[in-house]
């Protein structure tokens, strides 16, 4: 019953999406254009490779386990890819024989039930899905969380670190590229404070920086603002209050810098919209008819958001014309139940973490795919010493 | 300067001893009387220190008793998915040590929570009840931490339920300044409480 639930509700949300695009354009009159892709586009230029799926990267879990929530992915290049994985699940002692292994086929959002094992939370795969790196040595940062939020490597920072968001315990990390050393720790570790409060998050989500290493936290689920940092972690200033005016948040989720003068596009996702700014935090703009869970500012300087109504990967122009979507609710492959973060390699392949669907799908460009429906990574600066 | 000069009063610099070598008398007095000076300066804001951290904590309010609820701000705070619902009698159990608390805030049955007054961590093993009358057994931990006269306590559990309390008394009623975090949406409150048998 619960699937059929999902179902009408997948098929009435992709009904809409027809629609929901071209008529949120349509409410910036000067910015009519419609989306091309629509229903049924369901992996847009890309296809599923690896047909033993869901068998790519999902390795690890112990026997009558199975890998939870996927909060984050960050491709650093085609065989580098980081998993931030919210812990694994317990399988029912029966499973039926088509199971396909990600916690989505059971219809139950593998997000907080059941209480996950924090085990595996970050590890670092190659492009096969072969393990590479665990680091075991800090799943015991999860246990009094979900697991960690998202990951991510500053495309202007030559160490490459790794910066790791944990929302529910109020921290961001950073971690040195070979996650050997813990280098800081943003926030208070489970203290969380209010809106004025710089010292403490309260379920920071999202991360991205400016050139100079200067840096913006969507902070998150409890408060309603976003806090900018110097390269170094201080504090330097915050904006926003809850509500759903201009400048003002409900859940920003999301957030991507980038553009001439530079930008903050700040998925404002309780509002289903996207606030733009100034880096001082003074509004520019709002987009209205998208709440997405994640965002990523491409190569080609178009903001990429992954919408948690429709299950949709929409691309925007700076300017905020939707110019391309594709996707489609579902737990088969190549479909998703709620994208919470994507990355792409040099060599274009597009990886998905799902939070509810517990899986993260890898997909590879089809032959001849038209490359402005591709979502392009951001270069990383050359690693200081080298690559690993 | 008042205090200075009370500690030389009291003794503190009488003794100024002359070595080879050193500069006329009226300069040593000088330099010797400065740092007697100094050093009883140093001896009198420590103790006046010391005498404001045991007043201060001898002002530290005591929460004990069994508090009744009047209100919340907003009205009728639900709580979230029945954690920390503002529970209809609380009863607190403050000593040099530790604050207890016993409520239905924890979750859908009463339950008796201790939080340690040093600051350190207090973990045991729960279950965790919801309204919704799923249990589970969990790790829980509590903490908690002086903001001036006001007693800031965290409780957390690993079924994702946190729960930080500001608690103050003025008046003869107990505020409880609640903010609840789970993976749904976060709450604020401010609860009011009045003495109650």
């Amino acid at each position: 019953m619960h699937r059929l639930r999902l179902s009408l509700f997948a098929f009435l949300l992709a009904g809409l999406g027809f629609e929901l695009l071209p008529s949120a354009a349509s409410m910036q009159q000067s910015r009519v254009d419609p989306a091309k892709g629509g229903v049924g586009d369901i992996t847009g230029p890309y296809e599923v490779p690896d047909p033993k799926w869901p068998e790519w990267a999902h390795p690890y879990p112990k026997p009558g386990y199975i890998w939870g929530s996927q909060g984050g992915v960050f491709a650093e290049s085609p065989n580098r890819i980081y998993l931030a994985n919210r812990g694994e699940l317990k399988l029912p002692d029966r499973v039926p024989p088509n199971f396909p292994g990600n916690w989505g086929f059971f219809n139950q959002q593998a997000a907080t039930q059941p209480i996950a094992n924090m085990v595996n939370c970050i590890v670092v795969v190659d492009g096969n899905g072969k393990l590479i790196e665990a680091w075991n040595q800090w799943d015991k940062l999860f246990e009094w969380g979900r697991g960690p939020h998202q990951v991510y490597i500053s495309p202007y920072d030559p160490e490459r670190l790794v910066w790791v968001v944990d929302d529910m315990r109020h921290v961001i990390y950073k971690f040195t590229h070979d996650g050997k050393r813990l280098v800081q720790t943003l926030g208070v570790l489970d203290e969380f404070g209010d809106n004025d409060d710089l010292t403490r998050f309260r379920r920071p989500t999202m991360i991205d920086w400016l050139p100079d290493g200067t840096f913006f936290v969507a902070d998150g689920y409890g408060n309603t603002r976003v806090v900018k940092f110097n390269k170094d972690g201080k504090p330097l200033m915050k904006w926003g209050t809850r509500g759903t005016g201009p400048g003002q948040f409900n859940t920003p989720h999301g957030i991507a810098v980038g553009g001439s003068p530079p930008r903050v596009f700040v998925s404002d996702r309780g509002n289903r919209r996207i606030q733009v700014f100034d880096v001082n935090g003074n509004f520019l703009e709002e987009w209205p008819g998208i709440a997405p869970h994640s965002m990523m500012m491409s190569a080609d300087e178009h903001v990429w958001a992954v919408d948690s109504i429709s299950d949709r990967i929409v691309k925007f122009d700076l300017s905020g014309h939707a110019e391309y979507s594709f996707g489609q609710f579902g737990t088969r492959p190549g479909y998703t139940w709620a994208m919470h973060q994507i990355s792409a390699d040099q060599d274009g392949n597009l990886f998905i973490a799902e939070v509810f669907g517990g899986r993260t799908q890898k997909y590879r460009p089809k032959p001849g795919a038209d490359p402005t429906q591709l979502v392009r990574g951001r270069s990383l600066m050359p690693m200081a010493g080298g690559t690993r | 300067m008042t205090r200075i000069r009370g500690a030389q009063a009291s003794g503190c610099a009488n003794d100024v001893h002359a070595h080879a070598n050193q500069p006329p008398p009226r300069l040593r007095r000088s330099a010797g009387a400065l740092a007697k000076a100094e050093a009883c300066a140093l001896l009198v804001a420590l103790s006046l220190t010391l005498a404001g951290v045991v007043v201060s904590a001898q002002q530290r309010p005591n929460f004990t008793g069994t508090w009744k609820y009047v209100s919340s701000t907003p009205p009728n705070y639900p709580g979230s998915n029945g954690w920390g619902v503002p529970s209809p009698t609380v009863v607190v159990t403050q000593t040099g040590t530790e604050l207890t608390i016993e409520s239905g805030q924890f979750g859908a049955a009463s339950m008796k929570v201790v939080y340690k007054l040093d600051g350190t961590d207090t973990v045991w093993d729960g279950t965790s009840s919801s309204q919704s009358g799923s249990t589970a057994v969990v790790k829980w931990r509590t903490k908690a931490s002086w903001d001036g006269n006001r007693l800031v306590l965290y409780t957390w559990n690993t079924a994702l339920n946190q729960m930080r309390d500001i608690m103050s008394l003025s008046g003869g009623q107990l505020t409880i300044v609640r903010a609840t975090e789970q993976p749904g949406p976060s709450t604020n409150a401010t609860l009011t409480y009045t003495k109650g048998s």
